[in-house]
């Protein structure tokens, strides 16, 4: 699947993937890939700037975490996040369920 | 970064290349840098670990990760907005202590009968019009900026306006300092005057610069 039919998309699969507990970047990204079954072809490189711009809306909030040596930045749902998400659900729901409706109607309906 | 860690010389001169093309905030700069860089080397290791070279492992990296320019280009916006807010509050911050620096001398000189003479009441009043509507203006972008952004648009020139409004903010700041070291040879109170001067003089310095870097910020681009 091309980037450009992902892009609208980007928000609501970062806040998804982040639904079960924080993450940090490199870790979202393959979650991502993981659930999609890499289907996704996303420049993984620019999920940064979308992580930023989700924590500069409030949906996300972030620290940063040592592991050993390393130091990295972790992001979490915040309450807005959480809301944000199953507003998207129900778009992505509504808006499948209208297309698949034209696209692959039921046997008889289509009329 | 070391070569030891599977990730090696490709991860610094990708970090390198990146951060050249980036303009914004230190602050907010070298935390994407990090990010990116980070997230660069994990993915260079993950192909280390598939059996690829250093080299192999790092071109595979970039094509799936992105190009310094390609990621640049997708962060540019989100410092150029950092750099936006950054200026919007020094000026939300700092305009309004001229304002309080003028009201509260003019409230002890006129306790002491000994109020400011006209000119400088005249030119308190037009210099607290423009730190007034810059602290407003700059108040409205931390806004349109935050939060409301889910919502908003943002528009394209913003970054020009906040640096504009910087600058006028900064002007009125340091015209405030010049007016008070004047007035402070004519006020009772004068080193509360030429302490004032001071407090206004020091707040032109920190904002000119971040509304000169405001106002060289590129466009804000829609997201990616």
């Amino acid at each position: 699947m091309k980037a450009d039919a992902v892009r609208g998309h980007l928000d609501g699969l970062l806040l998804a993937v982040l639904e079960e507990g924080p993450l940090h970047g490199y870790a979202i990204i393959t979650a991502v890939q993981r659930r999609s079954g890499g289907a996704l072809d996303l420049r993984t490189g620019t999920i940064y700037p979308a992580l930023n711009r989700l924590e500069r809306q409030g949906l996300l909030a972030s620290d940063w975490e040592s592991t050993g040596e390393r130091r990295r930045r972790s992001y979490r749902l915040t309450d807005s996040g959480r809301a944000g998400l199953a507003e998207r659900r129900a778009d992505w729901r509504a808006f499948t369920s209208a297309i698949g409706a034209v696209l692959d109607p039921a046997p008889g309906s289509a009329t | 970064m070391s070569g030891d860690d599977g990730a090696g010389d490709a991860v610094v001169a990708y970090r390198d290349r990146f951060a050249r093309l980036l303009r914004g905030p230190a602050r907010a700069r070298a935390r994407l840098v990090e990010e990116v860089a980070d997230g660069f080397a994990d993915t260079v290791r993950a192909w280390r670990a598939a059996g690829f070279d250093e080299a192999g492992a790092a071109r595979r990296a970039e094509a799936e990760f992105g190009t310094p320019e390609e990621v640049a280009a997708s962060c540019q916006r989100e410092l150029t907005l950092a750099q936006v807010r950054h200026t919007a509050g020094v000026v939300a911050s700092t305009a309004p202590l001229p304002l309080a620096c003028w009201y509260l001398l003019g409230q002890a000189e006129t306790a002491r009968d000994g109020w400011l003479p006209q000119s400088a009441q005249a030119l308190a009043a037009g210099l607290a019009g423009v730190a007034g509507v810059a602290a407003l203006g700059a108040l409205l972008a931390l806004a349109v900026t935050g939060r409301a952004s889910r919502w908003l648009s943002v528009p394209r020139r913003l970054p020009d306006a906040v640096g504009w409004l910087g600058t006028a903010a900064s002007g009125a700041m340091a015209g405030s300092a010049l007016a008070l070291t004047v007035a402070a040879a004519l006020a009772t109170h004068w080193p509360l005057v030429a302490l004032a001067g001071v407090a206004s003089a020091a707040c032109h310095a920190g904002v000119a610069p971040s509304a000169r870097a405001c106002r060289r910020q590129p466009r804000v681009a829609d997201p990616a």
